[in-house]
């Protein structure tokens, strides 16, 4: 017994049924997940533009071809698309949905149908933001900071479609988590006890649980604003009564768990890639699953670490800043336990092992460097500086991202059914990796000596061009990192090799149906053992991947 | 143990700039940088541990290309490890904590002789209002070197922040209520203070300068700040306007004639009195100009522009301006419409202020 596929090979959820409508009306899980890694990718890319317009804006000092206007719209563009569009559906709704059931030896996610709406719902929060863009354009920041939103004489026309968008693209999320919990509680397969789920399921299971409790918060929170916008009841106005500071509050209740929701998805493929690609029992199993629910149960309690030049009392400084220190403890017991699996396995420094080791230098800054911003005494020297804008670069796209981009080229094969080049895999990750830094750790120096964020030029400032011009440097390396791996990702889709099962010997579940998986993924739902014990496979040479053992019964055959 | 630590990361008071920090400049700096300080040394120490011990893995278990055995090695955990690792960092951070705490309570609790100094923002500037001299400061801040001053801030409009990088100071600045922020310059010098909550348009332009001046000129200084208008003759009004006024103007208004927020102060009064300026009501200023009409004399103009600033709206620009209302004595918008007559002679043609608010010409 080799393989668990018992469908037909042939037949796959790529050409089972044609047509496009088949793909719009579709309710499989994996044509779901495709649908969104499409659009979330075509996002990134609109968002990375205008990433490219703000730095080469900043290269000299009095701005090189944006009007200040024209700068604000670019950054807050950059960040609503970048935060909303791109990272917290990323891993989740794409990879996530791809993947998810499989791992569970299931058919679909318990609600299909729902699904599908879900990604409905992200097209229509999309077309909102368009519309902004097109009614007036958005310059408030992807933050809606209070009074500044609801002035109509300062900010510009499409806050309100914006927000619109915002808010049904919170919905989607939540339908997403709400899908996943229920999935993972009712859909596990016969031997999978909680202990014995891949980590990745341990990391969306904790996601889902913030999707599903924060985004109500801000859902109404953004309702609030359009409400006051749009009929001048005083909520956060204080010309009308209101207060500004209380918007931040709300916003960040959900905004800092939001943060959470984008890295452990990202943690959760990083434990795969690390444990796989090193064929080494993961280490730790129980500590890394127990981080993730501590740092999404820790993450609810950190919001006023965003306010502490706001104004808020002392004593509230004092007690936000303490609990912000416990989100570190979880963070660095991952970063250890990754480590740990490192030691004495077998590492192959392939293209998704480049993405998952670059996580860990990525993440170790990002990390450590939350230090400073957690501690009062720093904070308030730091705080809305260009510190602060490499700190949550480093987490937010250096290793959630990054950590999507490892899922996609670990995944990739079992997606397409086609291997991509390895060689220029490892030549564009190596570059993601060297533009990233250049790019965001000239951030921190410049924050620390003294750059606020958010300016559109800095002729009172002209010391810092030095930095500026180092970052945008990186940023072009960063962007021909991306566009080399846009190109021989899509040229494998047509001239890729065909790809075995289990190529890197993987031995969680979506590595034991045919790449691409087969329509309804696995006949029967079977049953599973320990999903980071390597040694029930063999390299096969026929197939260019891992089988199963021929003398070692599968989980569930004992006797058989 | 810890005063040895203390004595490494300690910088010596008004310390310069360095790698990560820019100058020391005020009292409670040197207790900031040795929080940071010590923070970073604890970065490296933990980065080098983490990327040495994956760069030894990587190379000493690194996979040959055709190696595809799979061979079982390794623990799959060790609790006692784990739960080391998990406590040393918490009680490092529990220490971080404790020490950031301290200084924070440094940063807020202002000594009770502190020098007071009313701060407003407004799109896009900073207004500074001593109460004890009765003096108003438009993009400078002028504060005696050696004593506490304590800034209490509010906004007219929407969020800014107050921050002086060499002080390590910020704070929010906020419409509808107070906040406030100390500090205690150690040296004479000028110090840049800039504006660090998103607020719009000119953001990047709304800058003010602290001048720190030595304690026995400063009582001169202010009186004199106070009043200086008062006395001057209308010859001298448009340096004094230059230098004192039109920084509450320059993040829009440039001087040479460049398109900003709002229109040039070059050759503004040529247009004005020509009357050739549209609206966006698509009326002409020369239909409001001369006996009989709306604003008959063209310094009207001015006045109700600096005053009511809606009222007429010159095409291509949004009518972003905030009204003045109440803010300017009558004899400081004298000062501007004599600024505004008399530019060519204040400025050079590229947009230089050319002479100091004693009229004397500038270097």
């Amino acid at each position: 017994m080799s393989t668990l596929t018992t469908t037909n090979s042939n037949d796959n959820y790529l050409n089972h049924t044609k047509g496009i409508l088949s793909w719009l009306c579709t309710v499989d899980h994996k044509r779901i997940g495709i649908m969104y890694l499409v659009c979330v990718l075509f996002a990134f890319f609109l968002g990375g533009v205008f990433a490219m317009l703000l730095r080469f804006q900043l290269l000299t000092p009095e701005g090189m071809f944006l009007t200040q206007d024209q700068y604000n719209q670019a950054f807050t563009m950059h960040g609503a698309i970048m935060v909303f569009l791109v990272i917290i559906p990323a891993v989740p709704a794409a990879l996530g949905n791809f993947v998810l059931p499989i791992m569970l030896g299931a058919k679909d996610v318990a609600f299909p149908k729902l699904n599908l709406f879900s990604w409905y719902l992200w097209i229509a929060g999309l077309v909102f933001f368009l519309l902004a863009l097109a009614t007036g354009g958005l310059d408030t920041g992807w933050t809606f900071y209070t009074p500044y939103s609801i002035d109509k004489a300062s900010s510009m026309g499409g806050v309100i479609p914006a927000l619109i968008g915002a808010f049904i693209l919170g919905f989607s999320s939540i339908f997403t988590g709400m899908n996943f919990i229920v999935t993972i509680h009712r859909l596990r397969p016969k031997g999978m006890t909680w202990f014995r789920m891949p980590l990745f399921l341990w990391a969306t299971y904790a996601t889902a649980i913030i999707q599903v409790l924060a985004t109500p918060v801000v859902g109404i929170t953004l309702l609030l604003l359009i409400v006051e916008r749009s009929m001048g009841i005083g909520i956060f106005d204080p010309a009308m009564g209101g207060d500004p500071v209380l918007y931040q509050h709300f916003f960040w209740f959900y905004s800092h768990p939001a943060v959470y929701i984008m890295i452990l998805p990202a943690m959760g493929i990083i434990s795969e890639l690390i444990s796989v690609h090193s064929h080494r029992h993961i280490f730790g199993y129980k500590f890394i699953a127990y981080s993730s629910i501590a740092i999404a149960m820790f993450g609810f309690i950190v919001w006023g670490h965003h306010m502490f030049t706001s104004g808020q009392s002392q004593l509230m400084n004092i007690i936000f800043s303490l609990v912000t220190f416990s989100v570190s403890i979880p963070s660095a017991v991952k970063v250890f336990n990754w480590l740990a699996t490192l030691y004495k396995g077998s590492i192959s420094l392939n293209t998704p092992m480049i993405y998952g080791l670059s996580f860990i230098f990525i993440f170790a800054i990002g990390g450590l460097t939350g230090l400073h911003l957690a501690t009062l005494a720093t904070d308030i020297h730091l705080h809305d500086s260009y510190f602060v804008v490499a700190h949550f670069h480093y987490v937010m796209m250096g290793s959630a991202l990054i950590g999507f981009l490892g899922g996609i080229h670990h995944w990739w094969p079992k997606m397409t059914g086609k291997m991509y080049h390895e060689g220029w895999g490892r030549v564009a990750a190596i570059l993601v990796f060297i533009g990233f830094n250049v790019t965001f750790f000239s951030q921190f120096m410049m924050g620390s000596k003294g750059m606020p964020r958010r300016y559109a030029t800095y002729a009172e400032m002209p010391e810092f061009q030095v930095y500026h011009i180092w970052s945008t440097a990186g940023s072009v390396i960063l962007a021909i990192g991306f566009v080399i791996c846009a190109i021989y990702l899509l040229q494998s889709c047509f001239a890729g090799k065909k790809a075995p099962a289990n190529p890197w010997g993987g031995r969680s579940l979506e590595w034991q149906c045919s790449s691409p998986p087969p329509w309804d993924n696995f006949a029967e739902q079977p049953e599973v053992g320990d999903c980071y014990d390597y040694s029930v496979l063999e390299w096969n040479e026929e197939e260019q991947g891992y089988v199963w053992k021929k003398d070692v019964l599968h989980p569930g055959e004992a006797n058989g | 143990m810890f005063s040895i630590i203390s004595s490494l990361l300690a910088t010596p008071q008004g310390n310069p700039e360095n790698f990560w920090l820019p100058k020391q400049a005020s009292t409670v700096a040197q207790s900031v940088d040795f929080t940071f300080n010590l923070i970073t040394w604890i970065c490296y120490f933990f980065f080098a541990l983490i990327v040495i011990a994956m760069l030894v893995f990587m190379i000493k278990y690194r996979r040959k290309s055709n190696d595809h055995e799979i061979v079982v090695t390794g623990p799959t955990h060790n609790t006692a490890l784990e739960v080391t690792w998990t406590v040393l960092p918490l009680l490092l951070v529990i220490v971080i904590f404790i020490v950031g705490m301290r200084g924070y309570l440094n940063l807020r609790e202002a000594p009770a002789d502190c020098y007071e100094v009313q701060v407003t923002g407004q799109k896009w500037s900073w207004t500074f209002s001593h109460p004890k001299f009765g003096a108003i400061e438009v993009g400078e801040l002028t504060v005696p070197v050696g004593k506490p001053v304590r800034l209490l801030m509010t906004s007219n409009d929407v969020l800014h922040s107050l921050w002086i990088p060499d002080f390590r100071v910020k704070m929010d600045v906020i419409p509808g209520r107070y906040t406030s922020l100390w500090f205690e310059a150690l040296e004479v010098g000028e110090y840049l203070l800039n504006c660090s909550e998103y607020c719009g348009t000119d953001h990047s332009k709304m800058f003010a300068m602290v001048r720190v001046i030595p304690q026995e000129d400063f009582d001169k200084t202010l009186t004199k700040l106070a009043s200086e208008y008062e006395d001057m003759s209308l010859g001298e009004l448009p340096a004094y306007a230059i230098n004192r006024l039109y920084n509450r103007c320059k993040s829009c208004h440039s001087l040479d004639g460049s398109i900003g927020t709002g229109p040039s102060f070059k050759g503004l009064w040529d247009r004005v009195s020509r009357g050739d300026t549209l609206f966006t009501s698509g009326e002409e200023l020369s239909s409001l100009l001369g006996d009989a009409t709306f604003y008959g004399e063209p310094e009207n103009y001015i006045r109700e522009s600096i005053l009511n600033p809606q009222a007429h709206i010159v095409q291509g620009y949004l009518g972003s301006m905030p009204s003045f209302q109440g803010q300017l004595k009558e004899k400081q918008i004298t000062a501007f419409i004599e600024m505004f007559k008399n530019l060519n002679e204040i400025t050079t043609a590229e947009g230089e202020i050319s002479v100091n608010p004693d009229g004397t010409p500038r270097q």
